[in-house]
């Protein structure tokens, strides 16, 4: 589904991701575990196709097609979508409208009610009172409100490859919770996921039987293994692993 | 008639407004103090500074293609085809058959008369015709051309001397209107002076909405529509008035407004410049007594090459009396705005705010913003806050991350922009306000 080879992304002259490969097949589960400032986002950012990111060297191919000259909204359309570590907030614009518009946009201009059935159940799976309808986008919602919205908005799009950036930074438990749900609810209807994450606290609340975890450090990915290797990072933090396998 | 002197000594600018007027006046049997007012207009207008920057001579724009009311026309249904799809595309014709709204129409110079007068009328709040008004109320004569100086700059001079059509609207003591009363303006003719004089009388403790929609179909040549409207909201009286601007690209305009807030009155004001024509400069003038408040909310979607300037006074005569002047601007293609919106605090205890927005969309285009605060008493409270900048990068990504395209995220978050100041408005309204920031905005 989504093959990356030799992929090298600069910002400001400075390779920020270095001869990085990975693959991710149908409805497989992957994590990708790292310091702070290792290349994590950068990688997220670059596959969901920030403007800033699209000079890439190497290939990014989702669904055995280069994804170079696809923008944003063509990759979303094309099934990959990211969900951002910090959600920016959109004045003025409403919620239910925005979400209604991106339904719109997927599910084709008929069925209104259909579409409003649909938010209004995901904004009850997720926790919310529909209340949270009538705000305009991001605003005045806690950090972990805005990682549900974000999941939520994953639930409504329902995309073929979720990649997951950060969704549980600056979370509550409680969201925390609500939000590995929808983790495993995608994932169990089909969707492959790529969570970013540095702890493992969230991972402890989703099925990882089979999943696929890496440790990036400085631009790429060092080494990969099974679930396993979470509780190893618990332990022993990323520099010792790195020390340990000689990979640092 | 009335002759003030000799035609051997006019310049030929005199001779032609001279010709307007008597154009003007024809067969209206004008009392002689209107007709007088309007020759101290055209004595006003030679000596009168020339203080537009773009209108150097308004005797470009004519005002004596006056056209007469158009016979028989006493419903909406009787108005010529071209008229009604123009409302139509105003979204005017829909509100009407669900019968929100009483109407009047001044197209051209004329002015069409709506069935809703009566109705209104029943109500306590009285809307006639200017020139009609003037004969019959004294209530609209002790208040007619009193808030202005004809001889202030060449354009209030032109004003006063060829004004055409305009309403009276009065309500009466107590009278509160529970919908909101429409107003519209169209412009036909090309090379057309539009000089519309409207006066309003709040009574005490009245309270109306008053919704007021420019537009104009496309013509070849350019058009001046310059307005001027005087109203005095007397104690406790509420005037909320919005004006939507829907001008083609080769209308100047030029609104004047004067107005009287008494103690304790309110008047709000949310003009709307959807397309504010070529060019749009005004410089209203309030006056607020004790306990008064001015809200002045100004939207403008500056597209082409308009030049927008929005001055603007607030006078805080009395002890706590409040001001306040937001504007918020979406900036596109060559066009420039320009807002320089000031409060003077004369008054202990009162009270002003100044905010100003742009987004600048264009490379060629621009904004500029001077608010001005003047205190001449100690415990004033004057601020005023501003942002100029273009959108965000963080946004449009991530809208367009959710699988909106370009064009249609930017739409989105210049909505986004612009709704939190216009929420009040009707739902009509908002709507129809939304799809001419789809059909401006690009990518």
């Amino acid at each position: 589904m989504l093959e990356i080879k030799n992929l090298e992304v600069k910002k400001d002259g400075l390779a920020i991701l270095k001869n990085l490969n990975f693959s991710a097949g149908n409805s497989e589960f992957h994590v990708v575990m790292g310091p702070n400032g290792s290349g994590k986002s950068t990688l997220a950012r670059t596959l969901a196709g920030h403007p800033e990111y699209t000079n890439y060297e190497g290939s990014i191919k989702f669904k055995n097609r280069e994804i170079s000259d696809l923008k944003a909204d063509e990759r979303l359309r094309e099934g990959l979508m990211m969900g951002f570590q910090h959600p920016p907030r959109i004045n003025g614009v409403n919620i239910k409208r925005f979400l209604t518009r991106v339904l719109e946009k997927i599910d084709g201009k008929e069925g209104a009610e259909k579409i409003e059935e649909k938010i209004k159940s995901a904004t009850e799976e997720l926790g919310f009172s529909e209340d949270l309808l009538t705000r305009n986008i991001n605003a005045g919602l806690s950090g972990g409100e805005r990682k549900r919205l974000e999941l939520l908005q994953a639930r409504l799009i329902e995309p073929e490859i979720l990649i997951l950036d950060e969704p549980d930074s600056g979370v509550d438990v409680d969201s925390l919770e609500l939000i590995s749900d929808q983790i495993n609810w995608l994932h169990e209807r089909g969707t492959t996921v790529v969570l970013i994450t540095h702890y493992g606290s969230l991972l402890e609340e989703i099925d990882l039987e089979g999943a696929r975890v890496h440790l990036f450090s400085d631009g790429k990915i060092i080494t990969s293994g099974e679930q396993d290797l979470v509780r190893e990072v618990e332990d022993k933090g990323f520099n010792r692993i790195y020390e340990e396998c000689g990979c640092d | 008639m009335v002759a003030i002197n000799n035609s051997s000594t006019k310049s030929p600018k005199e001779v032609s407004i001279e010709r307007g007027i008597e154009k003007i006046t024809e067969g209206k049997d004008e009392p002689e103090w209107v007709t007088e007012l309007r020759y101290r207009g055209l004595k006003a207008f030679e000596s009168a500074p020339q203080t537009d920057p773009i209108i150097s001579n308004p005797l470009e724009f004519l005002a004596d293609q006056d056209k007469t009311p158009a016979e028989g026309i006493e419903s909406l249904d009787d108005l010529p085809q071209e008229t009604k799809d123009l409302l139509d595309e105003l979204g005017i014709n829909e509100m009407e058959q669900r019968a929100i709204a009483g109407l009047t129409i001044q197209d051209g110079t004329g002015m069409i008369d709506s069935s809703f007068r009566e109705k209104w009328e029943k109500k306590g709040v009285i809307m006639a015709p200017m020139n009609e008004a003037l004969k019959r109320y004294p209530e609209a004569r002790e208040r007619f051309m009193k808030l202005y100086d004809p001889a202030a700059n060449k354009l209030a001079a032109y004003h006063t001397a060829v004004w055409n059509g305009g309403v009276f609207l009065w309500v009466k003591e107590g009278v509160k209107a529970e919908i909101p009363l429409h107003l519209f303006f169209l412009i036909q003719q090309e090379a057309l002076a539009q000089a519309p004089h409207i006066v309003i009388l709040a009574e005490p403790n009245s309270e109306i909405k008053l919704i007021e929609g420019c537009t104009s179909p496309i013509l070849s040549k350019h058009s001046l529509h310059l307005d001027m409207t005087e109203a005095y909201i007397e104690e406790g009286a509420k005037l909320d008035l919005t004006v939507l601007q829907n001008w083609p690209e080769y209308v100047h305009t030029r609104p004047t407004q004067r107005v009287k807030v008494g103690r304790d009155a309110q008047f709000s004001i949310t003009s709307v410049g959807l397309g504010p024509g070529k060019s749009n400069i005004t410089d209203p003038q309030y006056w607020v007594e004790e306990g008064g408040r001015v809200d002045v909310n100004s939207i403008i979607l500056a597209r082409e090459e308009s030049h927008v300037d929005l001055g603007g006074v607030i006078h805080l005569e009395g002890e706590d009396s409040t001001g306040i002047n937001n504007s918020k601007a979406v900036i596109m293609d060559d066009s420039e705005v320009i807002t320089r919106g000031k409060i003077n605090a004369d008054a202990s205890g009162t009270k002003g705010h100044i905010s100003c927005d742009g987004l600048v969309m264009d490379d060629g285009a621009s904004m500029e913003t001077y608010p001005g605060l003047s205190s001449r008493v100690e415990d004033a409270e004057l601020s005023h806050e501003a942002a100029i900048g273009e959108i965000k990068e963080e946004e449009l990504f991530y809208l367009m991350s959710r699988g909106l395209d370009e064009e249609e995220a930017t739409q989105l978050i210049v909505q986004g922009f612009v709704e939190p100041a216009i929420e009040d408005l009707p739902e009509e309204y908002l709507s129809e306000i939304r799809k001419i920031i789809e059909l401006t905005v690009k990518g």
